[in-house]
């Protein structure tokens, strides 16, 4: 027994097989369906299936690439037009949710203990309710005889309905009410963290309140900001269902185009190839900009 | 007679008062009494040392000083200005927090600068005035590292640096050397009081740490539950204390209780069960009163012989024998059960007065050793 027990113990290193699980579980589910993703976008649609990559010729393998579905995206203007309107209204639901959580997760991290975890139960109860519900209920308020326009008009405000449905507003309404929790609680657990004392530091040292914001809390909440808004910002470019039921004509979005090759075009190595440009162009500047956050802290120490 | 000199040499400098508070109060939650109505007054170049245990008083008051507190009632008085209500940050006071409260986002350079920045002061002025801080505490080198990068000593500098920039007229130190070993602390005590001499800025330190009190300061204000027990020199306060708590604050002190048997003016005599005090000069007190009588443990000399006459001795069991190198303190079972302590200093290589467990052994002091209390 205590052979064996001493081979175990030499052989099978602990502390790697404790890192290991994430690498396997990475690998599992999200490496490799990437790799089939990329392996489609590939190939040739043929029928109902997509072809194999490799041929076997007089007994050798040969491997066949296909890039005409890159290539097609390259010269087609109108999945470039859609891969720039969905960085922008990601760009503009993200700017929007920052500029109302920041000060929703600043008073809540500054409210009393005692309130704080009703204040992030109340956060997190819209989750209780199907998200596809929730957006249809939104539907229900934006119409042209929807609740707000039926008030407005009541009131005399207004004489015809606001056109707000199928516009980029009603898209930014559902894709900022949807996100700003996923900005909220990064920013709260953060901000909540920040040490009072630094703020008493600059008070004394002849910082006004409101200076001392921007000169102390800001910079300290650099983590909860980056942290906020990546997720609200990669889950928003590749955005369908809300740009679907909400959004208009003039609100192309990628994920959309993604739904029309899959299942109106039936063109799998098309779709592939949008979804791994989408993920290249959201993985580049967070690649590019870790990069130089890392350069950066090298530099100063 | 200790009084004399000092309050001579007080009178001779002539202070100039700096602050002034007048019957400061803070209560909190509409009950509890943090600080009690305390009065003081702090001149021109002073430290003054809040000493205390934890929850006595000290920092809340030091906060009020600061500004992060507003007092109940009382007013505080810079320079003859009234202050009370100014927010901390237009009060020409500034403040070392204790565990430094550094910015951690800033470079050492832009954490001394900070409170410059905030003036109308001109660009090559700052820059100047940070470097003489640099140099002031010799952190030059360190200017462009984050406080993260530096030892626990160097952030205490770059702290001290960044509250004497804007040379306030009042610096308030909160727990200054709490956060360093013991070693480091007494290389930093003096350190410290360099600088803040070299500057000439006015100190008041709060502190648990009587050692660090005793050392710094010109003057220690000893606090309890919200009020001042004594205030007066280091040497004061340790060699004349006005109360049991006082005493049994600052150091080791036996007390021994007793009744003035003889009130003259030259002398008293105190009778305690142990032993018959013989003091050698006059107290505030009268005959019949009783009294406890303070006798340090440094004071006390063992002998194994009795000691001749009837004052000032009494006898006992040596039943502890702690060894500090310096010193040695015994600890003496008096015939009556209480337990005295006794601090013979190591002057030889071999233990002076040769007493070991069980011994019965002689505890002798003269008649100017020990302190009266009444309270």
């Amino acid at each position: 027994m205590t052979k064996i027990y001493s081979y175990l113990s030499e052989h099978i290193n602990g502390r790697r097989l404790v890192i290991g699980v994430p690498y396997l579980w990475f690998i599992m589910l999200a490496a490799i369906p990437l790799l089939i993703v990329l392996k489609i976008s590939l190939s040739e649609m043929e029928d109902t299936s997509v072809s194999s990559m490799i041929n076997w010729a007089e007994g050798w393998p040969t491997l066949k690439l296909n890039f005409s579905s890159y290539l097609f995206l390259g010269t087609d203007p109108l999945y470039i037009e859609t891969y720039l309107s969905s960085i922008k209204y990601a760009l503009i639901t993200t700017l929007i949710c920052l500029f109302i959580g920041y000060p929703f997760a600043y008073f809540m991290a500054r409210s009393p203990k005692h309130l704080q975890p009703m204040l992030l139960m109340l956060i997190m109860l819209p989750f209780w309710t199907s998200f596809l519900l929730r957006i249809y209920a939104w539907k229900t308020l934006l119409v042209s005889n929807g609740i707000i326009n039926n008030m407005l008009m009541a009131i005399g405000i207004i004489d015809t309905p606001l056109p707000m449905m199928n516009t980029p507003f009603s898209l930014l309404v559902g894709m900022v009410y949807s996100y700003l929790p996923f900005m909220i609680l990064p920013l709260y657990a953060n901000l909540s963290k920040l040490d009072l004392r630094y703020l008493e530091a600059a008070a004394d040292l002849g910082t006004s309140p409101f200076k001392a914001f921007w000169l102390i809390t800001v910079p300290l909440s650099k983590a909860g900001i980056i942290a906020g808004s990546m997720l609200v910002f990669i889950p928003a470019v590749g955005e369908y269902v809300i740009p679907e039921l909400l959004g208009g004509p003039d609100t192309l979005m990628i994920g959309r185009v993604l739904w029309d090759e899959f299942f109106s075009n039936n063109d799998w190595p098309m779709a592939s190839a949008v979804a791994v440009v989408m993920i290249l162009l959201i993985l580049l500047p967070m690649a590019i900009f870790n990069k130089y956050q890392s350069e950066q802290a090298e530099a100063k120490a | 007679m200790a009084t004399a000199p000092n309050a001579n040499s007080a009178r001779k400098r002539a202070p100039e008062e700096l602050l002034r508070v007048e019957g400061i109060t803070k209560i909190y939650d509409g009950a509890v009494k943090a600080v009690d109505n305390i009065s003081l007054t702090v001149a021109t170049g002073e430290i003054f040392a809040l000493l205390g245990g934890s929850g006595c008083g000290k920092s809340t008051l030091l906060r009020m000083l600061a500004g992060f507190e507003t007092p109940t009632t009382g007013k505080i008085f810079l320079a003859g200005k009234d202050i009370t209500s100014l927010p901390p940050y237009k009060r020409p006071i500034n403040m070392m927090f204790q565990s430094y409260a550094l910015f951690p986002h800033l470079s050492v350079w832009e954490n001394i600068a900070f409170g410059l920045r905030r003036d109308d002061m001109a660009k090559e002025d700052i820059a100047e005035r940070v470097e003489s801080m640099l140099s002031l505490v010799q952190l030059g080198k360190f200017a462009k590292r984050k406080p993260h990068q530096l030892s626990g000593g160097q952030q205490q500098r770059v702290a001290l640096a960044r509250s004497l920039a804007k040379r306030p007229k009042l610096l308030l130190l909160d727990e200054p050397l709490g956060a360093l070993d013991k070693k480091l602390r007494e290389k930093t005590q003096l350190e410290l009081v360099n600088i803040i001499e070299e500057v000439g800025v006015t100190c008041v330190l709060v502190t648990h740490d009587q050692e660090e009190a005793m050392t710094m300061a010109s003057r220690i204000a000893v606090m309890s539950e919200g009020y001042f027990l004594q205030v007066g020199s280091p040497d004061e306060v340790y060699e004349m204390p006005n109360s049991r708590q006082v005493a049994d604050f600052i150091g080791n002190v036996n007390i021994f209780d007793g009744v003035v048997e003889e009130d003259e003016s030259d002398h008293v005599t105190v009778r305690c069960e142990e032993c018959l005090h013989y003091v050698g000069h006059g107290i505030s007190g009268n005959k019949g009163m009783s009294v406890g009588v303070a006798l340090r443990p440094e004071k006390i000399l063992l002998t194994k012989e009795r000691p001749e006459g009837e004052y000032n001795w009494c006898a006992g069991e040596v039943i502890e024998i702690v060894y500090f190198g310096a010193h040695t303190t015994y600890h003496l079972k008096l015939d009556s059960g209480k337990v005295i302590k006794a601090q013979e200093l190591n002057s030889t290589r071999d233990l002076s007065c040769g007493l070991t467990w069980g011994d019965r052994a002689y505890a002798q002091w003269s008649n100017m050793a020990m302190v009266v209390l009444t309270q």
